[in-house]
């Protein structure tokens, strides 16, 4: 025993699970705790909240560890959930990974640990904190830290990321070597369990349908109906209604969501990639979030989670870049690196 | 492997297994149909139902078969038509919730989880129409005294009738777990409605029946083909409810054995465990054994048990991880930190002698493991 005491948030994912493991030999004295964040059904989709936490539990029954369930479900529907409902009715895509850990992972969880005291908390993120820096994983693949730029460095300084060093076939290895039984389960996706796909179902359940046109930016010509311009986002080209107009050859090429116009609850297609409404070099950030000075450092930006890192300037609250971008959606986050360290980021305008 | 989850599920005999072969491909046919090799296989479907209601005292037109337990318990509910229920607080959801979205009133219990038959007595308004007291109850086992329950049900429709009170009044009764154990009879009973479960007899899951009295009158659970009497249409589940019959048959056969067996086996494991307070002490099944270790979590037993190859379970399988505290328990009076600690043990034909004991002492060895655990700590 090290003497020191982790508080380790365990999802039920091999991941979480693996970072407990890590910890127990690394010889902490280990507390698992099962954040219960969410647990309704939606409709045709059942949250797998309780099998997780039997996941969890069976997990750290097996490490020998103590294994709490810490409720945050009141917090999370109005920190996390009613936030991404606010921002979708704004017209922006918001990412709730972002807001989970900034409002619930790494602080809540974390004052609660070090209540309870805790030396350190611990979760299954792909990221590594290096001279107290928040630091891209080993895993490049496998990043998190696009979902962890907004973390304070406070709670970051007392964070350990057990798997931030591993890749991910490692973990998986490791995990089978253990004779953890969920060494296969998939992983969980995006807000919980929504993920992607799921998100204009769950949407629905607290933004009313508002049916509308879809229309050609430019020749402002009818192309389809859209049940709602805010389950749109820029860059979408699956899910659109779009008529085949009549007298028309449909060439066969997929319309993109370039604008969305609220205030008339209309949505802009164009099947043109160089529409100039597409491309930008400039970009508007608020809510700006430095985890570190930036002065004087080369900068990369990351505008979605694990895309490519882009060469970036940070003007006040502009990113400037060298060469034109495809435009993302307002709502998400622009996420800056100084080398491997996360040096903060903003959301997009 | 030691199962000791009977309750739960119960594996398909090779009895029931063997019976139910052929209706797979040869005698495919549906019973509905013209030609005489359909009407074989609709001949030996009501040969199936007239074994099962046999075995319950009642005759094939009694029956209504369901996909199991659970909708068996819902069309039962129909039978209230306008009028209030009542339904015992202990039991299983498939009745508690049905009977919670009519508004319907819980009966309390006594420490032992047997009705008190004076609530009971106190709650029949003149509105009730239907009042469900399981056989013998899912997660502790025990049984009540139904026909002292159909006694009163008795009186009460004397009662009404001479002050010309028109509203009828039934009694279910749900018998999924007690039909390896108790000689059914519904005239002996004195119930008007009974829920039977093939998957807790050694039979197929996902096939049940409802025995319904000629005077009760129920609304058709679906509605199409005009199977079941009308009251639940779709084509039969002919290999099922041969599995049913073989495996139901066979239980009411042994059922005085089984008794026996698992009341030895009951005495063996309790001499044989240390450190719990025994929850259900009178008036259960032979083969239900829940153990109370005050100061432990149930669930961390149960996954240390697993990794032994000993399978148990806390209360209710549905209720397993969920959260919510076993509302069983909790109406028999257990307190949280007692609920958490109770462990659902149940007795079946797949254990023997020797598993009993070698379950009795890795249960030991775990229950000892998390104490020493929790005085570390």
């Amino acid at each position: 025993m090290n003497g020191k005491t982790v508080f380790v948030g365990m999802s039920g994912g091999v991941d979480s699970s693996v970072a407990a493991t890590l910890l127990v030999e690394q010889g902490y004295k280990v507390v698992g705790v099962y954040m219960k964040n969410w647990s309704k059904d939606l409709p045709g989709m059942k949250c797998p909240w309780a099998e997780d936490l039997a996941d969890a539990k069976r997990i750290a029954v097996k490490l020998g560890i103590d294994f709490e369930v810490w409720d945050f479900e009141k917090e999370y529907r109005e920190r996390v959930v009613d936030y991404m409902i606010a921002e979708f009715k704004k017209g922006n895509t918001p990412n709730p990974d972002v807001m989970c850990n900034q409002e619930i992972k790494f602080k809540l969880f974390y004052e609660k640990a070090i209540r309870r005291g805790a030396d350190f908390i611990a979760t299954g993120h792909y990221a590594r904190i290096s001279d107290g820096k928040l630091c891209r994983a080993v895993d490049e693949n496998k990043d998190q830290t696009y979902f962890l730029y907004r973390i304070s460095n406070e709670a970051a300084a007392k964070t350990l990321f057990p798997v931030g060093g591993m890749l991910k076939p490692e973990v998986k290895k490791l995990a089978e070597e253990k004779g953890l039984h969920n060494a296969y389960k998939k992983e969980s996706m995006g807000v919980c369990f929504v993920g992607e796909v799921g998100m204009k179902d769950f949407l629905k359940e607290y933004i009313d349908i508002q049916p509308g046109e879809i229309r050609e930016i430019g020749s402002e010509k009818v192309v389809g109906y859209h049940d709602g311009a805010v389950f749109y986002t820029i860059g979408q080209r699956h899910g659109l209604y779009l008529s085949g107009v009549s007298g028309e050859v449909n060439d066969g090429l997929p319309y993109y969501v370039v604008e969305k116009d609220l205030s008339r609850n209309i949505v802009y297609v164009s099947k043109d990639l160089n529409h100039a409404a597409i491309w930008t070099k400039e970009l508007e950030l608020r809510d700006v979030f430095l985890r570190e000075p930036v002065e004087g450092s080369e900068l990369m930006v990351r505008l979605r989670h694990r895309a490519e890192l882009i060469p970036v300037r940070l003007e006040g609250e502009k990113l400037i870049f060298e060469k034109e971008i495809k435009r993302p959606a307002s709502g998400q986050s622009a996420v800056l690196y100084a080398g491997e360290v996360c040096v903060g980021g903003g959301i997009i305008a | 492997m030691i199962y000791l989850d009977h309750a739960a599920a119960t594996p398909v005999s090779k009895k029931a297994r063997l019976a139910m072969e052929p209706y797979f491909d040869a005698e495919f046919f549906n019973p509905s149909a013209a030609y005489l090799p359909a009407r074989k296989v609709a001949a030996e479907y009501e040969t199936a139902k007239a074994t099962i209601a046999r075995a319950i005292g009642a005759k094939a037109t009694d029956l209504v078969i369901t996909a199991g337990a659970t909708e068996a318990n819902n069309l039962a509910f129909s039978a209230a038509g306008e009028g209030e229920v009542l339904y015992l607080v202990t039991e299983h959801d498939s009745v508690r919730k049905v009977a919670e979205r009519r508004g319907g009133e819980a009966i309390a219990v006594d420490r032992n989880g047997r009705i008190l038959i004076e609530d009971l007595r106190k709650k029949i308004s003149d509105n009730v129409s239907l009042v469900s007291v399981s056989l013998a109850n899912n997660e502790i086992g025990t049984i009540q005294p139904l026909s002292e329950i159909a006694a009163l049900i008795r009186e009460v429709r004397f009662d009404r009738l001479s002050r010309g009170v028109r509203q009828t009044l039934y009694l279910h009764s749900d018998a999924s777990q007690a039909m390896n154990l108790l000689d059914i009879n519904v005239a002996r009973l004195g119930v008007d409605l009974l829920t039977l479960n093939a998957a807790k007899v050694y039979g197929p899951k996902g096939v049940g029946a409802l025995y319904v009295s000629h005077e009760v009158k129920l609304s058709p659970a679906t509605v199409g083909g005009g199977q079941e009497k009308g009251l639940r249409a779709g084509t039969e589940n002919v290999p099922s409810v041969i599995g049913f019959a073989a495996a139901i048959s066979n239980a009411k056969e042994h059922i005085g054995g089984n008794r026996k067996k698992y009341a030895k086996w009951r005495q063996i494991l309790l001499a044989n465990l240390q450190g719990y307070e025994l929850v259900n002490k009178k008036h259960t099944l032979d083969n239900f054994v829940v153990l109370c270790y005050n100061g432990l979590d149930a669930e961390r037993l149960i996954f240390l048990l697993e990794e032994r190859g000993i399978l148990v379970s806390t209360g209710a399988a549905c209720a397993a991880s969920k959260g919510a505290k076993s509302h069983v328990l909790s109406a028999i009076g257990l307190s949280d930190a007692e609920i958490s600690g109770s462990l659902r043990i149940t007795l079946g034909e797949t254990n023997d002698e020797e598993q009993i004991l070698e379950a009795a002492r890795a249960i030991n060895e775990v229950v000892e493991g998390e104490r020493r655990r929790i005085n570390e700590w």
